[in-house]
């Protein structure tokens, strides 16, 4: 591996496009419309467009939420997390898992705007001085939503960003005409100094070191929109962490589902080798034994508890209406990334891509569950009823996955999915072949 | 002073690189930039550069973000001057998280500060003596010397291994 | 020092047998469970470091896992420790004589007496297996043959079938050992230290119990690393770098121990369920407990927090012990401000004292005699030429 292959294998990604790649954007830019549209109608015709009700209140907005903040925070494990650990593996996918990250985030960002339903008065959120005297209640967990969702929206777009000012660089300097000044511009004249450098590669550090408890913060606050409530499903000391290892499963799994048709699009494989497949899968059996481990004490605790409202809130979910639901949860979220025990299935690319898929199933609806679930059926039978999602609200959930699949198809073609400067460090410092 | 004469040398790796600008220590020669596709220890170790000050811009950040995140929620908590619910008006537990957040939040904008004013990025003058392999395969130094010594210069350069021009 | 060690067991087992003896069985049988409970979790802990960098393949650490290894020598004593709580079960489980709140069920002596015995002898019957196959395959492998200084057996020549099958068993060990770690801890946590308090629950308190034995054990593993670092330098395998990486795991496991902690107490918190919030108004409100929960919370993050910060710090090893001592101290504490309330719930005053100390004392005897004889005889642990220690 050379620096010359290595530029030479990411810039011929960034040429232009045969006619199926754009064929895809636009397919992608239409489910982003009908869902843009369903939105709209909402507006207009009012939240009860949406399936919820009373009691269950949150609804897919809510589990979508959750769902896109999960899948961002894998992205920051990995170009975070893994590189404070020095993992070298995780040099070739951080770049696209950063990425993932930052649309992930900004489409999450949507959901509690579009579960508004009165649209127009998102800024009542925000902490501003107002004639109506008005500030937000800073010990409300929506607020702490706010806070964290925004912050970790910035520092994401920031590192980033920052991540990518080399690789700005050298596009620049390989290009020509209208693409050479616009990369000029957002390689801020970045030349590889060594002033630059020095400071860089600190605030690289800086950045790794303050989005590590980012990451476990943000989800533990998402968490905590529900474990701050009393009802049962929701009360959990446990939700923070749980929610966390769920969330980096997801985005595992996620990884996984953009990185492998990218890698052989683009012919990466000599880059993003089945070594660090292998190691992605591997990290998916841990933070699917912490959600099983999850599982398992939240019922035996149900249990232990002698409160008949949690063992029925716990006895419902199994075996209640919602009861396919959670077979899938369980099945998908946790037996499922068993099978990457076996060596074979690891280094397989379709079981690779199939299994990713299915996590990413089961994460959906154990937020379901919770979400859904435990609303449906707490501490008055009388009060308990059932929810299932409207039309607008499969048109929102089409729309928010077209989106994110529409804004990752843009950037593949027009920003280096692979990091050229990580990569050349990792060969300079004598890897070679990441291991 | 101004007739002052440019040389860019490439080398392809950094080990020539450093040693070239360990060789320049004593000379009449001036270096004026390094560039470098990757973060080189070597070339850093060559140049004797200090350690990077750009710590105190994040701490700083964050120590703002903190005392803000905890401030903002205190100050809105007691502007509300009725008393509703169970908890007490100004509770630490819950506003612990807003300054948490805020402490990340500003500390992450004292790194990208610090990282614009120390390298004083964004800055387009460097690229007018630049050559664009510097970016991709190529370490390059950018030395200067009075006039008449170019040719001294690009004979050095060579013989450490590197290709030299005249810019 | 052999000598120190067994004379502080005795000192500790006399204080023992004496209190239990007199007026006070119950401070002993208290003393007691704390020390249990510490000294197993610092085995434990301290041994999942070798696990872990095992399965990671970490390269950078393994003179530190070679200390961490012999912290297996604690595991039997752990489980001889663990049998003769039964002896004195009247006053370490509150809900026998009293009301077990509808739990009968799963708290019952015997049954609590199986499964808990049951999932001590599974955790550490895995570990021993972890450590009985990572052994062979530290002899039988290619990179052992090479500067080795002192052979207690003959090198065979590497067989890569064999290499095979002991890396595969290794592996086995050491991801069950990771998954019993997580089971086994956190039954240990519910039974012996939750369910004191049988009304109150809090699901996280099993992860919440483990996240601690790893903070605790990698506090005690560069203490001992510092000791053999600090007796023997460089020849000891041992680098500033590593105490480096291994003070900023700590670190990070100080930061999660704080982070698992404030978990618990803002859904609690918030919540205001009288179920749960009266366990943690006893204990961080309520006099004489709550200036106890400020020490802890000082000695154990605070402290290590604003310290570890610094990188000079981490790599000086006689700081790193005073560190670290008192990480144990804060987290010795903890034990005692989570079981004290619930087997002294009027108690005006703490119930320490010395005689306290002087059973921990027999603990940490024990303690550093498992350690010390686990050392001096795998000698290839620590490669060294000379095999006495100070």
């Amino acid at each position: 591996m050379t620096y010359g292959q290595i530029e030479q294998t990411v810039l011929q990604t960034l040429r232009p496009a045969p006619f199926r790649y754009w064929a895809t954007v636009v397919l992608m830019f239409l489910g982003l419309l009908t869902g843009a549209a369903c939105w709209a109608y909402q507006i207009a015709v009012g939240i009860g467009a949406g399936g919820q009700n009373i009691p269950v209140a949150w609804g897919t907005y809510l589990i979508n939420f959750v769902f896109w903040v999960g899948i961002a925070h894998s992205g920051t494990l990995i170009s975070a997390i893994l590189y404070l650990f020095r993992a070298g593996w995780r040099t070739p996918i951080a770049r696209a898992a950063e990425t993932m990250t930052v649309f992930a985030v900004c489409i999450a960002g949507l959901f509690p705007f579009i579960h508004l339903g009165r649209a127009w008065m998102v800024y009542y959120i925000l902490p501003y001085p107002n004639e109506r005297t008005l500030w937000p209640n800073f010990q409300s967990p929506l607020v702490f939503d706010m806070v964290a969702i925004s912050t970790y929206l910035t520092v994401s777009s920031l590192f980033w960003y920052t991540g990518m000012l080399p690789d700005l660089a050298t596009i620049r300097d390989r290009a020509t005409g209208l693409r050479k000044k616009i990369y000029q511009i957002i390689s801020l004249g970045w030349t590889g100094r060594y002033e630059q450098w020095r400071h860089y590669s600190r605030a690289y550090l800086f950045f790794a070191a303050l989005a590590t408890p980012l990451v476990v913060s943000v989800h533990s606050v998402v968490s905590w929109d529900f474990a701050l409530g009393i009802m049962p499903g929701y009360h959990s000391t446990i939700f923070a962490p749980y929610f966390v290892a769920g969330a980096i499963h997801s985005g595992l799994a996620m990884v996984l589902t953009l990185i492998i048709p990218l890698r052989s699009i683009f012919h990466y494989e000599a880059f993003i080798t089945k070594d660090i497949l292998d190691n992605v899968a591997k990290t998916i059996i841990l933070t699917g034994l912490i959600v099983g481990y999850a599982y398992i004490v939240e019922y035996f605790l149900a249990w232990y508890s002698n409160n008949i409202v949690e063992q029925e809130s716990f006895r419902w979910r199994a075996v209640g209406h919602y009861s396919l639901e959670f077979w899938i949860m369980v099945i998908c979220n946790t037996v499922v990334p068993l099978l990457f025990f076996f060596r074979k299935v690891r280094r397989s690319i379709p079981w690779l891509f199939t299994i990713s898929v299915l996590i990413n199933i089961g994460m959906w609806y154990e937020r379901f569950v919770i979400i859904i679930g435990s609303a449906a059926h707490d501490f008055m039978p009388n009060a308990w009823g059932l929810y299932s999602p409207s039309l607008i609200e499969y048109g929102i959930l089409l729309g928010s996955f077209c989106m994110f699949f529409f804004l990752f198809l843009l950037f593949v073609k027009h920003l280096p999915s692979v990091s050229i400067t990580e990569l050349k460090e990792g060969v300079h410092q004598g890897e070679g072949h990441v291991r | 002073m101004s007739a002052d004469k440019h040389v860019m040398a490439l080398f392809e790796n950094d080990v020539r690189a450093a040693s070239a600008i360990e060789g320049m220590a004593g000379s009449p020669w001036k270096l004026e930039r390094v560039h470098s596709p990757i973060p080189s220890d070597k070339i850093l170790h060559a140049l004797k550069t200090k350690k990077s000050k750009l710590g105190y811009f994040t701490l700083a950040g964050g120590i703002i973000g903190f005392f803000s995140g905890i401030g903002l929620s205190i100050y809105t908590a007691t502007e509300w001057h009725l008393i509703i619910s169970g908890k007490p008006v100004v509770a630490l537990i819950p506003f612990l998280i807003v300054g948490f957040e805020f402490t990340i939040l500003f500390a992450v904008f004292g790194n990208v500060l610090g990282l614009l004013f120390q390298t004083n990025l964004p800055e387009f003058k460097s690229l007018r003596a630049y050559d664009e392999r510097c970016s991709g395969e190529h370490f390059g130094l950018l030395a200067s010397c009075a006039e008449g010594e170019e040719k001294r210069l690009v004979a050095y350069f060579q013989e450490k291994g590197g290709e030299a021009r005249l810019i | 020092m052999i000598r120190l060690f067994s004379a502080f067991v005795l000192v500790g087992l006399g204080t023992f047998l004496f209190q239990i003896a007199g007026q006070h069985p119950e401070k002993a049988w208290q003393a007691y469970l704390v020390n249990f409970l510490l000294w197993s979790a610092v085995a434990q802990g301290a041994f999942l470091f070798s696990v872990v960098l095992h399965i990671t393949k970490a390269r950078w650490g393994k003179p530190l896992q070679a200390v961490a290894e012999s912290f297996a020598a604690f595991f039997p004593l752990s489980f001889l420790l663990f049998l003769v709580l039964f002896l004195g079960p009247e006053h370490v489980f509150p809900w026998l004589n009293g009301d077990a709140h509808g739990r009968a069920d799963w708290l019952n002596l015997p049954f609590l007496f199986g499964r808990d015995t049951a999932g001590l002898a599974l955790l550490y019957g895995l570990g021993l297996a972890y450590l009985y196959n990572a052994l062979r395959l530290k002899r039988i492998s290619p990179e052992a043959s090479a500067g080795e200084t002192s052979a207690s057996e003959t090198r065979s020549v590497p067989d890569s079938k064999q290499l095979e099958i002991y890396k595969k068993r290794t592996n086995v060990f050491a991801v069950l050992y990771i998954m019993a770690f997580a089971f086994v801890l956190t039954l240990v946590a519910f039974d012996l230290v939750m369910s004191m308090q049988p009304l109150w629950m809090s699901t996280l308190f099993g992860a919440y119990a483990f996240v601690k034995a790893f903070y605790l054990g990698l506090a005690a593993l560069i203490v001992v690393a510092s000791l053999i670092y600090i007796s023997r330098g460089n020849a000891s395998g041992l680098t500033p770098s590593q105490f480096h990486d291994a003070g900023k795991l700590l670190f990070a496991f100080g930061l999660l121990w704080a982070d698992f902690f404030y978990c618990q107490l803002v859904v609690i918190w918030y919540g205001n369920i009288p179920e749960e919030t009266s366990y943690v108004i006893q204990r961080t409100m309520m006099l004489p407990w709550n200036r106890l929960a400020w020490t802890v919370f000082i000695l154990t993050f605070v402290i290590p927090f604003l310290i570890l910060i610094n990188k000079q710090v981490k790599t000086k090893p006689r700081f790193m012990i005073g560190l670290c001592s008192l990480v144990f101290v804060g987290i010795w504490l903890e034990h005692l401000l989570l079981v004290g309330p619930a087997l002294h719930p009027k108690a005006l005053s703490l119930p320490l004292e010395a005689t306290d100390g002087l059973i921990t004392l027999g603990f940490f005897g024990l303690m550093a005699l498992a350690v010390r004889w686990a050392l001096s005889r795998f000698t290839d642990w620590i490669p060294v030429r000379h095999q006495e220690v100070k």
